[in-house]
């Protein structure tokens, strides 16, 4: 028994039989490909330096990546660095901590690794492309709501705190990285810097602190900022180019 | 500026100077120039010859060579004569060499007497009537005169100095570049004068050049980087130390 005969068109004939529409197939694979990731140091700063240098520069950098491997991670993702130390016992230290922090461009660029170790914050930058580096590892993959974590100094200890011998969390490659949208809880005033200020920009803080000192801090915001044209450096362009170069080189 | 590493961890600075067309002008001998050694003109950078006067331009018209925007001058010894017209590479220095480099400072304009000579100048509160930055004495009683070459305010930078004694850490023949160690005077993109160090510690350093100069046209052939024994190049494993 086939409902087909009863099917009624607007014409009041038979309808056509139409097949069921077809399942999208998502390939995992290609969309894989279309996430493309290019270290922030790679981008060249807006100045009159020849752009020969930064070619020089990314030779280098590409050169160095052949044969150690730097890992994808941002700012919030954990990391453990292993160094070569002249002064430890084994000749090598390793240091397990979040990252708050990656500047300069080029071969000197660094990030700050921050943990608690027995009740003392430490931080330390540690130069990407530095040859005493031994091994990098990302243990956490994952982005926070700010590009700079530097507020953790003025967090409660808890936020900072990471277990040295944690196992890495497994990241299939294809996935997006999950963004931690936690808001951290300060620790009583005076902070190192005023964060509840417009010109950090900090949207990864669960501020406690009266309205009206919210609303005094807002004396402070810059509106015209976002608006001013010679601030502009549009990136997309130089990017796309660096990222052909990179992934050619290294692809080889 | 650039970050380099040493085999054994250390870190220094580096500055790229790139050799673009230099080739040789003249050669002035011995009696003309009234010195004891006769002398070289080699010009830098290609630049239009159209603001230049006829007379200016003989210099190059007779070399062969287009018109130059920087034109000095090395004291050489006679067996180091080079033919005018050839052109001078980076190659000329090698990795291991110790090198004086002469430019013309950023030009800061006046310049009040802490920023020029680094005084100290006057407490800002604790009573000072509109002086906080001023040189205060400038003579004694006795001297009754101020003496020549007090230093006062005035026109800072845009002057020629010298930082000497910089080792040459790699040579990029394919692009011309030196890799010189520490910082150089000068703004970025500005013309330079690269001299072999006259300190007498890096005399013996100094041994072995490729004499008179590297020729491109020769049977002589360069790898693309040429590397000091010391430098760490990125094709090698990470540092240990054992």
């Amino acid at each position: 028994f086939s409902l087909s005969g009863c099917r009624i068109s607007g014409d009041g004939k038979p309808a056509k039989f139409q097949p069921p529409p077809k399942p999208v197939i998502v390939d995992k694979q290609k969309q894989r490909e279309q996430r493309r990731f290019l270290s922030p140091e790679f981008i060249p700063p807006r100045g009159r330096t020849d752009p020969l240098k930064f070619y020089m520069e990314r030779k280098d950098m590409i050169q160095r990546r052949k044969v150690f491997n730097i890992p994808e991670f941002y700012v919030g993702s954990i990391l453990a660095v292993t160094t070569a130390d002249p002064h430890a016992n084994e000749k090598t230290s390793r240091f397990v901590g979040i990252c708050i922090q990656r500047g300069g461009k080029g071969l000197g660029a660094t990030f700050v690794l921050r943990n608690v170790i027995e009740g003392q914050g430490v931080e330390i930058c540690y130069e990407l492309y530095s040859p005493r580096i031994q091994a990098i590892e990302v243990l956490k993959l994952e982005k926070r709501l700010d590009d700079n974590l530097m507020y953790l100094r003025d967090a409660l200890p808890e936020y900072s705190t990471f277990d040295v011998n944690m196992k890495p969390v497994s990241h299939l490659d294809y996935e997006e990285i999950p963004v931690n949208k936690l808001r951290v809880r300060m620790k009583p005033k005076p902070w190192s810097k005023r964060w509840e200020r417009p010109k950090y920009n900090i949207k990864g803080i669960k501020f406690d602190l009266p309205e009206e000192k919210m609303k005094e801090a807002q004396k402070w915001s810059q509106p015209w900022l976002e608006f001013d044209m010679l601030r502009e450096y549009d990136t997309s362009k130089i990017e796309e180019k660096i990222w052909k170069e990179v992934s050619e080189e290294l692809n080889k | 500026m650039m970050p380099i590493w040493t085999k054994s961890g250390k870190r220094h600075a580096v500055t790229l100077l790139k050799v673009q067309d230099c080739h040789v002008l003249r050669y002035v001998s011995k009696e003309e120039s009234d010195g004891k050694t006769s002398k070289l003109l080699v010009g830098g950078k290609n630049a239009s010859p159209f603001s230049k006067s006829e007379s200016a331009m003989e210099i190059f018209r007779e070399a062969g060579v287009p018109r130059k925007q920087k034109v000095t001058t090395f004291n050489v010894t006679d067996d180091a004569l080079i033919k005018p017209g050839t052109p001078l590479y980076a190659a000329h220095f090698r990795p291991g060499q110790f090198v004086d480099v002469t430019a013309k400072t950023i030009g800061k304009g006046f310049q009040g007497v802490m920023k020029r000579w680094g005084f100290k100048g006057q407490p800002a509160s604790h009573g000072q009537t509109k002086t906080h930055r001023r040189p205060g004495a400038i003579s004694t009683n006795k001297a009754s005169k101020v003496y020549r070459g007090k230093k006062m305010p005035g026109k800072m930078g845009n002057v020629y100095r010298t930082s000497f004694g910089l080792k040459v850490w790699r040579i990029n023949t394919k692009h011309d570049i030196i890799y010189v160690n520490g910082s150089v005077p000068g703004h970025k993109n500005c013309l330079v004068k690269v001299k072999d160090s006259i300190l007498p510690t890096c005399k013996d350093y100094n041994k072995n050049p490729p004499f008179p100069t590297f020729f491109a046209d020769g049977d002589e052939e360069l790898p693309e980087d040429l590397y000091d024994e010391d430098i760490f190049q990125f094709t090698d494993p990470s540092v240990t130390y054992a």
